[in-house]
């Protein structure tokens, strides 16, 4: 019934409109930092301090987003692709080299694969991070030709070792200025001669390849099953001729997702999946409507994310983050307890305070989300039902909540 | 300092469950009960290394003109290594596995990997870690715990996340951060505790959701105060240890937790622990040797420190990578991803020495080294030998080992 994730129900995210956003950098004092100073001189401080300042502003204001916008579902994507293209700030170490990033993956994050592959290929941060400005004709690289085939177009297996070979020939002598991200190609590095990809052979740059990899028949099959995993089931497979492929078809992004949102698959409790850390949080804020960067302590609210192994900008690696079982451990209970306790003693509880004690478990399932209470949780809620702060808090770390389904 | 002893360490998990009074871990004090550890329990720390370990750079072919005709400038010398014997010699910055060796403590098991090797990180960590070709949802380790009894510190993963390979069917190891927990009190304590308890109407997901809330009320009042002690006396290794790694690293922290956790008697049969940062596309030697140095220097203490507390003997630590790396080195210094690599054996019931058949440079396919072992020789080899459990309902039928560990006594 709701959109899993940032909660909403299917029909309501597919008739809202993306947001328009102005000129975030500016609003936020993202800017190119220059070369970094040299060690043991006096400009290394302010350096420094830019840097921290820089990710920090964007970190809160995307949270912002992912919890205020009205139109939950292209922010959720966004978090998909950045799953999915899996780059992290620890290796690209340039605020505005992965902002740019990641709003390359925002512009296109209901739009078209094609388009967003062809953009992708010569990202600043992505080629730091995969080291694709080492590559070179005489010396090959492999690291980004691999993910680009395994993790980001076609899927593990669907390609040979040759083809691992030709493509990092294909991109190779591309060259990146660190701190402004901006990129281009030296063609006394390069490999200009026809390579062979997938059987064909062909005089390809990086965007044709993108462009011909991203229109295989297995990049439709696996864009699907990606989507699947992520929004429907990660332990059952997806089934053949699922409306979710079908509808990747032309490589548009949002028909694949309006299938998905209105399958009966996505609506069948019997897939189940746990809201991982950042998409329980965001719920969280946005059921008790707090403003992530005007709260009172939004530091802590980015540092329970890295604790909790799942902050923005930073995935732990370029697989992106784990998903179900991984994050039901002790040490994520009680992280949930300890944020779910603090958020309830500052945010809006009137969805509860503002009904009758005998309907607050009914308008709490509504509120949250949650299909049905079990046995079990509604005695541990009913003990608290005069208590709203307790109740609400109890009810953000419930296996019901904690688990989509 | 906290004193603890074995016992109140059983009845501190004991206490947790009273107060929380409805949370069925009944089956947890049983287990302690029925089965509680004895000082000749065998403990077994696996540490994963993370990016694929470059092996021949760590286990080193110095005299093979193909490896240095391949790896160029990355390539070390004989007057660069730990020798070994065989005409193989240990990187340099290993001086702790290479006392080890001389003590006949470390097992070096050559060309480890599996048929058609699988170049991807997530892939080939994937079948590593569940010991299967194709996907599986359990680890291999995730799997021996479901012969043993239920217990959440049976298998214990330092991090706030499970490693795959201790997750199975009906339970899972528990992840413990390395900053302890902190249980919340009063009545939201009460309630949460009650949440805990897991019904016919959880569905697998949420009755995995309730068991993370009842280890933490189980696992936290035992654990927290433990990590506040002390850690044990590393005695009879001269201060000086340490000074080639480079400062601390998050390997030594956690290994150290696990230290204090033994210190106390903790029933614990498996420990998992990580390092990351082997993925050296790019300027590799200085990277990895780093790498190696801190990996070499924590586990040389962690074992100093098991002599100090009398459990030397009962302690074995593996380590592995997902692959090995590709002979011919790339143009920015560092390596692409290849195959085989070397698996380490240490503790004292170790046979020391090399195991398999060192990779020839001469037989490369597409420049990648040959695989001589299967890696679930070694799997096999430790489930039997060290944690006495038979291996082949849980490596899939396979029963095939190695003489890696001698026998018990």
């Amino acid at each position: 019934m709701l959109a899993k994730g940032f909660s909403r129900s299917a029909s309501e995210v597919l008739a809202l409109s993306p947001p328009i956003y102005g000129d975030v950098k500016l609003q936020l004092g993202i800017t190119d930092l220059g070369p970094q100073p040299r060690p043991n001189t006096e400009a290394v401080v302010p350096y420094a301090d830019a840097k921290r300042n820089q990710l920090r502003a964007m970190s809160l204001w995307w949270l912002d987003q992912m919890v205020l916008q009205d139109f939950p579902l292209h922010e959720r994507m966004t978090w998909f692709w950045h799953g999915h293209w899996a780059t992290s700030y620890t290796k690209v170490d340039e605020p505005l080299v992965m902002f740019d990033h990641i709003e390359r993956l925002r512009k296109h994050s209901l739009g078209n694969f094609t388009t967003m592959c062809q953009e992708l290929v010569t990202d600043a941060a992505l080629m730091m991070w995969l080291d694709g400005q080492l590559n070179t004709a005489k010396s090959p690289n492999e690291n980004f030709a691999r993910e680009l085939l395994e993790l980001f177009t076609l899927g593990v297996n669907r390609y040979s070792e040759s083809d691992v070979k030709e493509v990092a020939r294909v991109l190779s002598g591309w060259k990146v200025e660190k701190h402004s991200g901006v990129v281009a190609r030296n063609l006394r590095q390069s490999y200009l001669n026809p390579t062979t990809v997938l059987g064909t052979t062909a005089l390809f740059d990086a965007v044709s390849l993108a462009r011909f990899l991203s229109q295989q028949p297995s990049s439709q099959r696996f864009i699907a099953e990606r989507l699947w995993f992520r929004f429907v089931s990660s332990s059952v497979a997806l089934p053949s001729g699922s409306g979710i492929e079908s509808g990747f078809a032309g490589r548009e992004i949002l028909q694949a997702m309006k299938n998905m949102l209105m399958s009966k698959e996505f609506a069948d409790p019997a897939h189940a999946m746990v809201k991982s850390p950042l998409e329980w949080m965001v719920g969280v804020l946005r059921a008790l409507r707090i403003t992530p960067s005007t709260y009172v302590q939004p530091d802590e609210l980015l540092k329970s994310l890295t604790v909790m192994g799942q902050r923005h900008f930073f995935p732990p690696n370029v697989g992106g983050w784990a998903s179900d079982e991984a994050w039901l451990t002790a040490a994520s209970a009680q992280l949930r307890i300890r944020t779910a306790q603090k958020l309830c003693s500052y945010g809006d509880l009137s969805p509860v305070t503002a009904v009758a004690q005998a309907s607050r478990l009914d308008a709490l399932a509504d509120w949250l989300g949650v299909a049905q209470w079990s046995k079990r949780t509604r005695e541990v809620l009913n003990g608290a039902i005069t208590d709203p702060k307790r109740l609400v808090a109890l009810s953000l770390v419930c296996p019901e909540y904690v688990v989509n389904s | 300092m906290t004193t603890m002893t074995r016992r109140t360490f059983i009845h501190w998990a004991g206490a947790g469950a009273v107060a929380a009074h409805t949370v069925s871990i009944a089956d947890v004090v049983r287990a302690a009960k029925v089965n509680p550890p004895s000082a000749g329990s065998q403990i077994l720390v696996v540490v994963t290394l993370y990016g694929g370990n470059d092996g021949l750079n760590t286990v080193i072919p110095y005299n093979d003109a193909v490896y240095h005709a391949m790896r160029g400038t990355m390539a070390y010398r004989e007057d660069q290594v730990f020798l070994l014997g065989e005409s193989l010699g240990l990187n340099n910055s290993m001086a702790g596995f290479k006392t080890f060796w001389d003590n006949k403590q470390l097992a070096i098991v050559r060309g480890v990997g599996y048929p058609n090797p699988d170049r991807s990180h997530f892939s080939s960590m994937a079948i590593w870690q569940t010991a299967s070709r194709t996907p599986s949802r359990t680890g291999w380790l995730g799997r021996w715990l479901e012969t043993q009894p239920a217990d959440p510190f049976r298998a214990i993963g330092l991090g706030s996340t499970l490693p795959p390979l201790l997750v199975g069917e009906r339970r899972s190891g528990t992840a413990l951060p390395l900053s302890g927990f902190r249980l919340p009190t009063g009545a939201l304590a009460t309630d949460v505790s009650r949440l805990a308890m897991t019904t016919p109407e959880d569905n697998v997901l949420k009755a995995a959701a309730a068991r993370s809330i009842r280890d933490l009320f189980t696992v936290a009042g035992t654990v927290t105060p433990v990590l506040k002690n002390d850690a044990p006396p590393a005695a009879d290794l001269p201060t000086a240890v340490g000074g080639n790694a480079g400062g601390d690293s998050n390997l030594s922290a956690q290994l150290n937790a696990v230290a204090k956790l033994i210190a106390v008697g903790a029933p614990t049969r498996v420990w998992s622990v990580s390092l990351g940062g082997f993925d050296t596309h790019a300027n590799e030697q200085g990277v990895q040797s780093r790498l190696l140095g801190a990996l070499s220097t924590s586990i040389t203490t962690f074992m100093s420190q098991m002599r100090s507390l009398g459990r030397q003997k009962d302690v074995t630590v593996l380590v592995y990578s997902e692959f090995g790396r590709r002979v011919r080195a790339n143009a920015s210094d560092g390596t692409d991803h290849g195959t085989s690599g070397p698996v380490f054996l240490i503790g004292e019931r170790i046979n020391g020495g090399f195991f398999g058949e060192q990779p020839s440079l001469n037989q490369l396919k597409d420049d990648d080294l040959p695989v001589t072992v299967d890696f679930r020789s070694v799997y096999a080899s430790i489930l039997e030998d060290v944690l006495a459990t038979s291996s082949r309902d849980i490596l899939n039928g396979w029963t095939t080992k190695l003489p890696l560990v001698a026998p018990a006594g």
